[in-house]
């Protein structure tokens, strides 16, 4: 009873202090599709996502009812780094709806103009407010307002010390007036401003040690979603470095020694009782400034290291020549680096030819009847010298000669339908990753979809006639790309492709980038005139060294640059939630289809086919 | 902005009739040079990036008479060629565009030539190479092509073409110009010469259509061109609001998905709002 009081007035207290408006609220996930394409088209990096940021200490004197609260001294702010452009995950600080909006939209024209040098947060928040406006004058209006809106919500000078005053009084200068605060003002660094909602992260918790390892663990799904969401919101206890924790840094956090650290007071809770649900987790950790790993991710990270150990030659599977070097695109350099990779084309060792597994059978005889018309797909062929129909074309050439005196040369002069051929050649190139691990239901796991997608493909492919392959890869390190051939080009579809579909299994990390300049060179040799890369993938691209995130991203981009280049079109399925972050980028808006249940994968697979392939204008 | 002499060949051109042509580079003079030795000429480009209108000033300033052919995907040989047609009692002979810009010399002008029919290809793998001959096939005839005979075809290389591609046996046989939106100060005077729009609005019409131009592929499958550029700033002329001009003149013409118009209009906002 003591401890529900205790909760009520918790909740009631938090809700006073919150210096906010509830019912302005907007949520990042309400406008984070539009902000994306504003960002973009306002010159920002095409290869940054929209993630929302979580709350970092700011350190001001708080109000008293804040105090109370133990809330209000962590703030969302917006910064950018490398991969990611941060955003707050919800609005409320403007009172109402269409300013929370503009304010996003604001911050987000402002990570634009570059990220801040971090020695002077005051200029440099002045000249990229001057930046933003010079470049796109049509926001000043809006700014005014936001400003105008925001001043109300500064702390009140009377409660302010003098030194505290004077730097509140120079803050609102330079948000009324930007750029007529000079440089070198200045500063009490023992003083933390309160929070300038208008302007970006002064200190933002620096690049991380990177955690979406996370994406190619061996954990479920569920599991996997909840800690990839949870990541999203990037907690500082990821942090390689906190410069901005030191006391007496600019604009650093001061340790209120009168209160219990956060840490500590999440202790305290939490020995006090179990944590009820999931979510309470994340919100405890959310708030705590360093965190430690939770127990399944550590299980997990040792489980990735011992399942990385390369197998010894003679238990691998069979390495079928001697590597093949690939270059490697790196996006910082903006260069190529010749021969950086080096792919490996395999065989499985234990494959065993084997007949189509029973479930697929009864799906698998309608797809083929269905794919079967497909390569009997018949089209009025002209000129023929017998059909169905009169050409009628045909028919007046042949009686203008006769007419002039001239002898036609020969009557054909009838349409006939019949099949026509397909000239296509289709290489699909199967993520086996570790991820690939993941359980989707309680039965299978990624990687038996992506086999049963595997077998319905070619039993449709092969009854339509169509040209095919299929490989699939994985890797680990630059040195060590494996190419696993299922079936060549110029194999024919058996027992024995089948046995090699079935011996598939997960391993290692995603280098995107080798695999798909191997996959275009193959099908480049094909002779058919249009040539089909299908690419099946459960997630980002890569791998244990800086093969991860926007690197990976930039050299898997190029590596499809190139194969178009050279006359082949890519195509992407995938099963990941997040694709629309990044596909977009990689394979442009029309050039990848998201799959929302990995389940469907096996029918979707052979519909998709059907359907680019009928764009290709066969 | 650079300077070419082909500019200042424009501006002394005297023949009122010849349209307004704002040069990317030289292809003005790659043009000339390939029209004396008879070679064919691929353009290739973004829709509405000058590629007709660059070729009506060649045509008007070579002295070369025009034949266009907008090219779709049921356009066959014959379309090109010519056909028989039944008059009252006989058969008629009609010459199509290909043939009759054969006859008569000029320029024939193959506009999106990726969407016509395989069989085309039939009728211009002759013209295209030396032999410069086109045989029909129903009359019996051969044609030699004239001097004065020019064939131009163009292509839009965006990517749902890739999907239908040139043959390389086909793309190979032509001197190949690519074009691309103009850089923003030449764009801008374009603007103002084909609208009449005040400079400002100009170059804020053409700073907007750049920053879409970056999202090509990502967010929407083609920049926003030249051509809509015009119209937007024609629209604004005539007093229509400027912010509603560009969404129907530049912004609804690029997509349909919701949540990148509204983006694009945040876009708008932050270059129009006053
Ligand atoms: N270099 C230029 N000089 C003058 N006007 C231009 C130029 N580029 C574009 N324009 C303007 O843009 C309009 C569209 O250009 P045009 O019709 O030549 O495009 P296009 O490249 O042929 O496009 P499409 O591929 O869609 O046929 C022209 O009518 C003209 O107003
Ligand atoms: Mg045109």
């Amino acid at each position: 009873m003591e401890e529900r009081v205790g909760q009520y007035w918790h909740r009631f207290i938090t809700r006073a202090a919150h210096n906010s408006f509830p019912k302005a609220k907007l949520e990042l996930q309400q406008v984070k599709a539009p902000l994306g394409v504003f960002f973009r088209a306002m010159g920002g990096d095409a290869g940054l996502t929209i993630s929302s940021c979580s709350a970092t200490s700011h350190g001001a004197r708080r109000s008293w009812l804040h105090r109370l609260a133990g809330t209000g001294q962590k703030v969302e702010l917006a910064w950018r780094d490398e991969r990611c452009l941060y955003l707050p995950h919800s609005l409320d600080v403007l009172p109402s709806q269409a300013l929370n909006q503009d304010l996003y939209y604001w911050l987000a024209a402002l990570a634009t103009s570059g990220s801040l040098p971090a020695d002077d947060w005051l200029q440099a928040s002045q000249q990229a407010t001057i930046k933003t406006l010079g470049a796109f004058p049509g926001l000043t209006g809006r700014y005014e307002q936001l400003v105008a809106a925001m001043l109300p919500m500064r702390p009140s000078l009377k409660s302010l010390s003098e030194a505290e005053k004077y730097q509140e009084k120079t803050i609102r200068q330079a948000l009324c007036d930007p750029g007529s605060v000079t440089a070198g003002t200045f500063f009490d660094s023992t003083i933390s401003p309160a929070p300038v909602y208008l302007w970006l992260h002064p200190s933002p918790p620096l690049a991380t040690a990177d955690l979406s390892t996370n994406e190619d663990s061996t954990v479920g799904l569920d599991e996997a979603k909840k800690i990839a969401q949870a990541d999203e919101r990037r907690r500082r206890g990821e942090r390689v470095e906190m410069p901005d924790d030191k006391p007496g840094a600019p604009f650093g956090v001061r340790h209120e020694t009168s209160l219990f650290t956060f840490a500590e007071y999440v202790k305290l809770d939490r020995s006090a009782e179990e944590d009820e649900d999931l979510s309470d987790a994340e919100k405890i950790a959310d708030e705590l400034d360093q965190m430690s790993l939770s127990q399944s991710q550590t299980s997990t990270t040792s489980r990735i290291k011992f399942d990385l150990d390369l197998p010894s030659a003679a238990a691998d599977d069979l390495v079928l020549s001697e590597g093949i070097r690939y270059p490697e695109w790196d996006y910082s350099k903006q260069q190529l680096q010749a021969d950086y990779c080096q792919l490996l084309p395999m065989l499985s060792r234990d494959a065993v030819a084997c007949d189509l597994p029973e479930h697929l059978r009864k799906p698998c005889t309608i797809l083929k009847r269905q794919f079967q018309q497909l390569a009997a797909f018949p089209r009025w062929h002209k000129g023929q010298f017998e059909g169905d129909r009169l050409d009628i074309e045909a028919y007046v050439d042949y009686w203008a000669s006769l007419q002039q005196g001239q002898q036609p040369a020969e009557a054909r002069l009838f349409s006939q339908k019949y099949p026509a051929a397909r000239d296509l050649a289709t290489l699909l190139l199967a993520d086996l990753s570790l991820s690939t691990d993941a359980w989707i239901n309680d039965e299978q796991q990624v990687i038996d979809v992506i086999r049963d997608s595997l077998y319905v493909f070619a039993e449709s492919l092969k009854a339509a006639g169509d040209e095919f392959a299929i490989h699939g890869f994985s890797s680990c390190k630059p040195s060590h790309v494996r190419m696993h051939c299922i079936k060549n080009f110029s194999e024919v579809y058996n027992a024995n492709i089948r046995g090699r579909i079935a011996a598939i299994k997960p391993g290692f990390y995603t280098r995107m980038g080798a695999a798909i300049r191997h996959a275009s060179v193959l099908l480049g040799r094909q002779t058919e005139e249009k040539k089909l890369l299908l690419i099946i993938t459960d997630g980002k691209p890569n791998d244990l060294d800086r093969y991860e995130g926007r690197y990976g991203i930039e050299d898997t981009r190029m590596a499809i640059v190139e194969a178009r280049k050279q006359g082949l079109v890519p195509f992407c399925i995938t099963i990941d939630s997040r694709a629309n972050q990044y596909l977009p980028y990689l394979f442009g808006r029309q050039g990848y289809s998201w799959i929302s249940s990995a389940r469907q994968l096996p029918q979707k697979l052979p519909q998709l086919y059907l359907m680019l392939t009928q764009r290709l204008g066969q | 902005m650079h300077h070419h002499s082909s500019l200042n060949l424009v501006a002394n051109d005297k023949d009122i009739k010849t349209p307004y042509y704002q040069p990317q580079g030289n292809e003005i003079a790659l043009f000339e040079h390939a029209f004396q030795h008879q070679l064919p000429v691929l353009i290739k480009g973004p829709t509405g990036c000058g590629k007709s209108r660059f070729i009506s000033f060649m045509a008007q300033r070579l002295g070369l008479a025009l034949h266009t052919v907008a090219c779709h995907d049921d356009l066959t040989a014959p379309d090109l060629v010519g056909r028989h047609l039944i008059a009252q009692q006989q058969t008629q002979w009609q010459d199509g565009p290909l043939t009759r810009a054969v006859r008569e010399g000029g320029i024939c002008y193959l506009d999106e030539v990726v969407e016509a029919r395989k069989d085309t290809t039939v009728v211009i793998h002759p013209l295209t190479d030396d032999r410069r001959i086109m045989p029909i096939d129903r009359t019996g005839e051969t044609l030699h092509a004239p001097d004065n005979f020019m064939l131009v075809v163009s292509y839009n290389p965006g990517y749902q073409n890739l999907l239908k591609g040139l043959k390389p046996s086909t793309r190979q046989r032509f001197i190949c110009l690519t074009f691309d939106y103009l850089p923003a100060a030449a764009e801008t005077q374009v603007v103002m010469q084909e609208s009449d729009i005040d400079i400002t609005t100009a170059e804020q019409l053409v700073s907007l259509a750049n920053a879409l131009r970056k999202l090509k592929d990502q967010d929407i499958e083609e920049g926003a061109s030249t051509r809509l550029l015009v119209y937007t700033a024609t629209l604004i002329k005539s007093g229509f609001d400027p912010v509603a001009a560009c969404r129907a003149g530049m912004i609804e013409p690029l997509s349909d998905d919701a949540d990148t118009l509204t983006g694009l209009m945040q876009l708008v906002h932050a270059v129009f709002d006053s």
